[in-house]
């Protein structure tokens, strides 16, 4: 039950202590985390995995900015952000943080290169041209760059997410079921990429999944019942991850 | 289906608030304008009604004919020996000689009592019998004896403290004349005649200082008891002398009344037109919301469709949606029409033009009418997007829809194209070709609509250029300007309201600029005057020819040239003419004769236009029939025939001896003044304002303050107009708000998503800002270069009316753009709050 890693603050890209979130007020109320620590290694590939409703997209969200815990206290390196206000979160979230969603990740208005350096533009900044080009020619998008999200494949306007979640050099990436909507091809082929940032590159990955194959892909996985965490893996395989999520009657 | 509609309108109440604020607003002029004018057409019927109760005939002279235009047909005098006749007659109880004319009072201290809007300042005589008074009644004091005796309207005496007792001047086309103000008169409840003055005499003096000595304008007859009017008229008719006529009272107010809706009518036609460009413009809103809620219901659509709503039922449930927002809406607008109806009363009153009043009149045609055309317009608004969503198939509701962009069509394009090159045509045709002008009119609805039909097309380069200078505001900015871009349709749509709006403001403004502009130059080449004497009151009828006489008398004064104004038949056409001195004429006034004489007028000469001549074929020494309505057919001989392009631009030109012969004495315009060599034109000014102290119905004014009295004329009318059409710009504003609330609506997803990747709140918040600036500048500059268009045409159209200078207000017209990019700027307030507000949990996890 309590086989949380011990928190080591010099390597933690980012780490959660004894954060809680609660829904709802009075008998209604709904537990989705409790008395959550976690600590997440810099250049590791971490994913979160556990049944429907076991709090993983919570955690995932509170690590990642988007919302705040009921209690406790969430780090970016050494940034608490639990008290930080809406501006202070947001900018962090531009600057520091990468996101790849499940679906809908991208503007529809502009161009796949417009995507890719969108948070850039947010900040006012100019892209580093040489760093995105090789995370694009990483993806194998160059030759998509001027088209618009909706002449691209789901395959494509995922990998352009990607792109764009990397190239603001973000401290972590966070991705929340980024295979969820894509067929297998495809999600091997963002797999394969999310693996290499973080070997080739040293980017940090966090990601939520509940296909023990998308987990096979990571260093680490933390595995959610109940709003609690309940064990980890290291060095992860489909059949090891599959095997213990039936253990926990997934 | 029918909850379905229901439940689907009141899940966006925002939504429909604004759609049915901007029908209401268009519904609200129409019932305005409807309750306003029943409102004014009684309250006259009313006063003609009282005015006369009481007499049951009418004796007066035949006219000759019965004039189309002006309060009442003007007639000639009967004289006093028929009064004799009348009270022999059967049935007649009593019968009473009454005249009327001009006559302004003056207060305490000899200022004019004006009326605004040029209403006349009249005098009756007040009949001795009180049954023939109507309800002419005395308030306070008593009725009028004698040669210096006078009573006046109850408001007169109290808004210029004329106390009974006191002793005023009153003024006449005569000499003025000292009275002693025994009595104030009331009309039923009212205090005054629909803002007109009234000073009463008896008869004899009536006679004397209105009218002339032996002679009445007509009889008026109170019937034996038992005697019906119509019987009594006839009674009457078998005494009467030729050229005398008995008609019952009722016909004389009836007559009153229709002379008076004639000009009610151009009133309510006025109206009327800004109520419809209103209800235009909020079609636009009303269609820009039903496509924007079948793109975002697609799904909802779909789903009804799979599980077996037939495309017909898709189509009723949205044109039921329709027409019940259509009739909620115009229930509002007539609410809100009562207070429309009072606003523009008082709007009018500001202006100038005050209208007698009673109790508001909401008719059962005004609700029928404005409940129907406010339905009508929206369901029509409604019923292509409806067909359109009949088109959505039922797969869709599996789809992740993503909203369309709606690229025009290339058909529409041409067909807006071409609209545009014929309105084009037609109106360089009519301008500089010999096509007729009636066709000026529809070429320039023909420009307007065909731009209307290109806007969509022009809506993305229009969006593409005017945010350039956004992309300086990083990110947000190049973002509100491809949101601006992405869909042309909806911006387009959303700017065409504002087009419209800001269309006909600026073709105004540059019409009444170039019109201004022209003016100097339309003195200048007239006339060689050094001072004008005008009407007290701008748009006062006149004043009395004694005014003249004082200015001729002052030092300094060369001569003053009077002229005058009329109506009669001219070769059969009513029509308006000038009067003018001939022996004056020339010196202040430049007519440019191309034949003849002013000189050679005398008593049955007549100058006329070139137009007309050119029309009619007439020359020098031709003969012209007139017919005059006092006097019926007289013969006139052309002695000249001039431009008719300037000071004075009637078709016809007359002496004032002529018209006095032709149709009684009658008020002076104006008096063009020139100055002896050497004489200082401010001395002389000074020194003819001392003298006209004695005339207060009228002043003089050097070119420069003729000049700005005429502007500020034209200036007060513009306001007039830009203000009625103000109702149009505000309803485009709630078209820009309407349109931003949908479009935040639809992209939540999107603003979660940037929201996200680290858009602040103030980002988002300019983006939005940002947008809602970009579609109202596409509105605003394209409706500023319509209007310049416009009304750069408008005065050339009327180049031949002298409108010769031609004048953009530049600074107005940039002031309007601006305040338009200002009202953007306010119109997304609120829909960028609501963006700034996007939930970003909700928005990003997929559903």
């Amino acid at each position: 039950m309590s086989a949380t890693t011990t928190i080591a603050p010099a390597t933690a890209a980012a780490r959660a202590e004894g954060i809680s979130k609660f829904y709802g007020t009075g008998d209604a109320t709904i537990a989705a985390l409790k008395d959550v620590s976690v600590s997440l290694d810099a250049g590791m590939f971490t994913a979160i995995m556990g049944p429907s409703g076991s709090g993983k997209s919570t955690l995932l969200h509170m690590l990642a900015g988007l919302d705040r815990p009921t209690s406790g206290e969430v780090f970016l390196g050494d940034t608490q952000i639990t008290s930080l206000n809406d501006k202070a979160l947001t900018l962090l979230r531009r600057d520091q943080i990468g996101f790849i969603f499940q679906s809908f990740n991208l503007l529809p208005t502009m161009s796949a290169a417009e995507n890719i350096v969108l948070p850039i533009r947010i900040a006012g900044r100019k892209p580093d041209d040489i760093w995105v080009k090789s995370i694009v020619d990483k993806l194998g998008l160059a030759d998509r760059l001027s088209h618009r999200p909706t002449e691209l494949s789901g395959g494509q306007q995922q990998r352009v997410a990607a792109a764009r979640a990397l190239a603001s050099r973000p401290q972590i990436v966070f991705a929340d079921e980024p295979t969820g909507a894509l067929d297998s091809a495809s999600g091997t082929e963002l797999l394969g990429f999310l693996r290499k940032a973080v070997k080739e590159l040293g980017q940090t990955v966090v990601m939520v999944t509940h296909d023990p194959t998308a987990a096979s892909y990571a260093d680490r996985v933390l595995f959610l019942a109940d709003g609690h965490v309940v064990d980890e893996m290291f060095e992860p395989t489909a059949d090891a991850v599959l095997d213990f999520m039936k253990h926990l009657g997934a | 289906m029918f909850t379905a509609t229901l439940r689907g309108m009141l899940a966006h109440k925002v939504r429909l608030a604004l759609t049915v604020a901007s029908i209401a607003l268009g519904v609200a002029f129409l019932a305005g304008t409807l309750v306003l004018t029943d409102t004014m057409r009684l309250a006259f019927d009313q006063l003609f009604g009282k005015v006369s109760a009481g007499t049951d005939a009418v004796v007066r002279a035949e006219a000759a004919y019965s004039q189309s235009e002006g309060i009442s047909t003007s007639r000639a005098p009967i004289p006093a020996s028929v009064l004799t006749q009348v009270r022999q007659a059967d049935g007649v109880r009593t019968a009473e000689g009454s005249v009327s004319g001009y006559a302004l009072l003056t207060d305490n201290s000899g200022r004019a009592v004006l009326t605004s809007g040029g209403a006349p300042t009249m005098g009756y005589s007040l009949p001795a019998d009180p049954a023939l008074r109507g309800d002419v009644k005395l308030l306070t004091g008593a009725a009028p004896s004698g040669a210096h005796q006078v009573a006046i309207d109850a408001t007169s005496a109290e808004e210029h403290h004329i106390a009974l007792g006191s002793t005023i001047k009153v003024l006449f086309r005569g000499p003025t004349q000292e009275f002693t103000v025994v009595g104030t008169v009331g009309f039923g409840g009212e205090k005054n005649l629909g803002g007109t003055t009234g000073a009463y005499f008896d008869s004899a003096t009536a006679q004397q200082v209105l009218g002339a000595p032996g002679l009445f304008d007509s009889i008026s007859v109170s019937a034996d008891p038992g005697v019906a009017p119509a019987d009594l008229a006839q009674k009457i008719n078998t005494v009467l002398p030729d050229g005398a006529e008995a008609v019952t009272g009722a016909t004389v107010v009836k007559e009153s009344a229709d002379a008076v809706n004639k000009d009610l009518k151009v009133v309510t036609v006025m109206f009327m037109i800004f109520a419809g460009i209103a209800l235009f413009v909020g079609s636009f809103i009303i269609w820009n919301t039903f496509t924007m809620t079948i793109t975002q219901r697609s799904r909802e659509i779909a789903l009804l469709r799979a599980i077996g709503a037939t495309r017909r039922q898709v189509n009723r449930s949205l044109v039921l949606e329709a027409l019940l927002l259509g009739l909620v809406a115009s229930a509002v607008g007539i609410g809100l029409g009562l207070l429309v109806a009072k606003g523009l009363n008082l709007l009018m009153g500001a202006v100038g033009f005050s209208l007698p009043s009673t109790s508001m009149q909401v008719e059962p045609r005004t609700i029928v009418v404005s409940l129907l055309v406010g339905t009508v317009v929206t369901v029509l608004a409604a019923l292509v997007p409806a067909h359109r969503a009949t088109k959505v198939l039922p797969v869709e509701a599996l789809r992740e829809a993503v909203p369309g962009a709606g690229n025009p069509t290339k058909k529409r394009v041409i067909s807006g194209a071409v609209v545009t090159v014929i309105g084009l045509t037609g109106l360089f045709m009519t301008l500089y070709a010999d096509l007729s002008m009636k066709l000026f009119g529809p070429s320039l609805l023909a420009i307007i609509v065909g731009v209307l039909m290109l806007l969509p097309a022009a809506a993305r380069p229009l969006a593409s250029l005017i945010g350039v200078p956004l992309r300086m505001r990083g990110l947000p900015g190049e973002l509100a300007r491809q949101n601006a871009m992405r869909n042309p349709r909806r911006t387009s749509s959303t700017a065409a309201a504002l087009m419209v709006g800001l269309t006909l403001v600026v073709s105004m403004g540059v019409f009444a600029s170039s019109l201004k502009a022209s003016f100097g130059d339309i003195i200048g080449d007239s006339t060689n005057a050094a001072l004008f004497v005008t009407p007290s009151s701008s748009q006062g009828p006149g004043f009395s020819p004694e005014a003249i006489k004082a200015v001729q008398g002052v030092s300094g004064v060369d001569k003053v040239s009077a002229s005058g104004w009329g109506q009669a038949r001219f070769n059969g056409a009513d029509s308006s003419y000038s009067a003018v001195d001939p022996a004056t004429a020339t010196a202040g006034l430049n007519l440019r004769l191309s034949a003849g004489s002013v000189s050679d007028l005398g008593t049955t000469g007549i100058v006329v236009a070139q137009s007309a001549a050119t029309t009619h074929g007439w020359k020098v020494g031709d003969s012209i029939g007139t017919e005059f309505a006092e006097t019926g057919k007289h013969t006139m001989k052309i002695v000249g025939i001039y431009d008719s392009k300037g000071w004075i631009s009637d078709d016809f030109v007359i002496s004032i001896a002529a018209q006095t012969a032709a149709a009684g004495p009658q008020l002076i315009n104006s008096g063009l003044v020139t100055l002896l060599p050497g004489a200082d034109r401010s001395t002389v000014q000074k020194a003819i304002t001392a003298a006209l102290a004695d005339h207060p119905d009228a002043k003089v004014l050097d070119r420069k303050g003729f000049e700005k009295e005429a502007g500020g004329f034209i200036d007060k009318l513009l306001t007039f107009v830009t203000v009625m059409l103000l109702l149009a710009v505000i309803i485009a504003l709630l078209g820009i708000v309407n349109t931003l609330v949908l479009s935040v609506f639809e992209r939540t997803r999107e603003l979660g998503l940037l929201r996200a990747v680290g858009m602040t709140r103030a980002q988002v918040r300019a983006m939005v800002r940002w947008e809602s600036v970009v579609i109202s500048l596409i509105g605003a500059l394209s409706g500023a270069a319509l209007g310049i268009g416009l009304g750069l045409a408008l005065s050339q159209a009327l180049a031949d009316e002298g409108i010769k200078a031609i004048s953009i207000p530049g600074l107005q017209v940039a002031l309007y753009v601006v305040l338009a990019a200002v009202a953007g700027v306010l119109a997304a307030v609120g829909p960028a709050r609501s963006a700034a507000k996007v939930d970003v949990l909700k928005a990003v996890v997929a559903d």
